[in-house]
């Protein structure tokens, strides 16, 4: 077995520990390297930016655990980033099992930031049906979420002052890891109720969701651990998407390299069947 | 019998395929009213949609038990994981926490589904290196464009392949919203399409699949 064949049958367990270390050192050993802001992400942030004090922000964290490394950063940043500019947060989820995690940091991010639950924002929690549920908020809120996730009726809440329906909503961001998500959150909510829409995706979805971005359908899209990376940079608090950067960019960086190989070895060895098809 | 089993169901999508195919286009208070009704109707059949595949797969792994089939541990495992979740969910009156303060069954989502959940998307990346090792090859003019165009992307998505390439964010950029983008609008048309017509095909019993059974 020749050298190239050799490589091309290395074990597996090899590419996984390089994979490991190029995760793990740049965790331990950050180096920071600048991000560039791109404008899908400069999208939501100017939106955000440019609402007057107490507009109301509809934040729909539909993810579960398993996409917690990515969109739960987006979270923290756009809620800090609403917090920051006095908005009133009105946050929910199409996903039950992503319930516990959405109540926890939007508890975490709003008691950092001082606000008061009720006044300065709601958690609806999960209804069942999907985007039956995205059509119901746009009939009426209140039918579709009759008492938020604490179980305290939604109706007389301050936080909802002035909010019937999705027809009252400023703007609306949908953190989506699947269906339902930001697609859905467009196609059975902007596009009948008006209001307008900004999405966040896991790295893998964000192609998927350009051509609603290119149409004006969403206003910005927030991609992966990247687009959370440039939203903490934008609001100016880095935190674990800025330091989980290192690791991605080492792990890419790795990646080509090992696919870099893998052709180079595949050329070679074809090369040489040719060579040798040639000489009998 | 016959008509309760196929006429009845098809008379009922009709009518309301119809009816709310055209809701759609009336602003009028009654008819949004309708649609208010429908998507309640649609949130508490939601509802019973979840007992029902809960049911479901209690049966299939029930079978599986009783049979001990090949993996029949494995569903022992889902059994004692079911009923485990659930007793401490009602326990806890379906709540995380309480004022602040986790209950059993915040624990057991924090400290087991999270954690199981995230492991099992992280393996992921250990895999897709493998993988792209072993079989992302040029072995044609299409895959040698495909992995021209994924090393791009990879190397513009992230700083380290910003700094030591500058151009590449833009290129990456560029494949994202022109190339990818029209390549996915013409995918969304064709689909759309498709459920259209789909649609037109159950309204008016054309397609029956969704009545299940098939014998009269």
């Amino acid at each position: 077995m020749s050298f190239a064949e050799r490589m091309l049958k290395i074990d597996r367990r090899i590419i996984f520990v390089v994979i490991a270390l190029c995760t793990l050192l740049p965790l331990l050993y950050p180096v920071g390297l600048p991000i560039k802001i791109s404008q899908e992400v400069r999208g939501v942030y100017d939106h955000i930016e440019s609402l007057p004090e107490r507009s109301v922000i509809l934040l729909s964290l539909d993810f579960d655990p398993a996409s917690k490394p990515e969109l739960y950063p987006q979270a923290v940043a756009i809620l800090r980033h609403a917090f920051k500019k006095n908005l009133r947060v009105v946050a929910m989820t199409l996903w039950v099992s992503g319930t516990g995690m959405a109540d926890e940091l939007l508890t975490k991010v709003a008691n950092e930031s001082g606000k008061q639950r009720g006044a300065d924002y709601v958690f609806l929690g999960w209804s069942p049906g999907g985007t039956a549920v995205i059509i119901n908020m746009g009939q009426d809120l209140y039918n579709a979420f009759p008492s938020d996730y604490g179980s305290k009726p939604t109706k007389g809440q301050p936080v909802l002052e002035g909010v019937n329906s999705l027809k009252d909503v400023t703007y609306a961001v949908s953190l989506g890891a699947g269906n339902p998500g930001v697609e859905a959150w467009y196609v059975f909510g902007k596009d009948k109720y008006k209001f307008e829409l900004g999405g966040g995706c896991t790295g893998v979805m964000a192609p998927g969701l350009y051509p609603l971005l290119r149409s004006g359908q969403i206003n910005g899209l927030i991609g992966g651990l990247r687009g959370a990376a440039e939203y903490e940079s934008l609001i100016g608090q880095k935190g674990r998407a800025v330091a989980g950067m290192d690791a991605q960019s080492a792990t890419h960086v790795a990646i080509i390299v090992l696919v870099a190989l893998c052709n180079m070895f595949y050329f070679t060895l074809r090369r040489q069947a040719r060579q040798q098809g040639s000489q009998s | 019998m016959i008509f309760l089993r196929r006429q009845m169901p098809l008379l009922i999508t009709m009518i309301t395929g119809l009816i709310f195919a055209g809701q759609y286009y009336v602003p009028h208070p009654a008819s949004e009213q309708l649609l208010t009704s429908a998507t309640k109707w649609l949130q508490i059949i939601g509802g019973f949609a979840l007992v029902l595949g809960v049911t479901s797969l209690f049966q299939v792994h029930a079978a599986k038990i009783r049979r001990k089939e090949a993996g029949w541990g494995y569903s022992m495992v889902l059994y004692a994981g079911m009923l485990g979740t659930m007793a401490v969910g009602w326990w806890a009156n379906g709540k995380e926490s309480v004022e602040g303060v986790s209950t059993a069954f915040g624990w057991v989502y924090n400290f087991m589904m999270v954690p199981l959940q995230g492991t099992m998307f992280a393996i992921l990346a250990f895999f897709i290196a493998s993988a792209a090792y072993r079989s992302f090859r040029a072995r044609s003019r299409e895959a040698a464009v495909l992995l021209i165009a994924a090393v791009i992307v990879m190397m513009g998505r992230v700083p380290l392949g910003e700094y030591l390439v500058p151009i590449s964010g833009d290129i990456s950029q560029w494949i994202l919203n022109v190339l990818n983008a029209s390549v996915r609008r013409a995918i969304l048309i064709g689909v759309s399409l498709g459920a259209v017509a789909l649609s037109f095909k159950i309204i008016f019993g054309v397609e029956r699949s969704y009545l299940g059974g098939g014998k009269e």
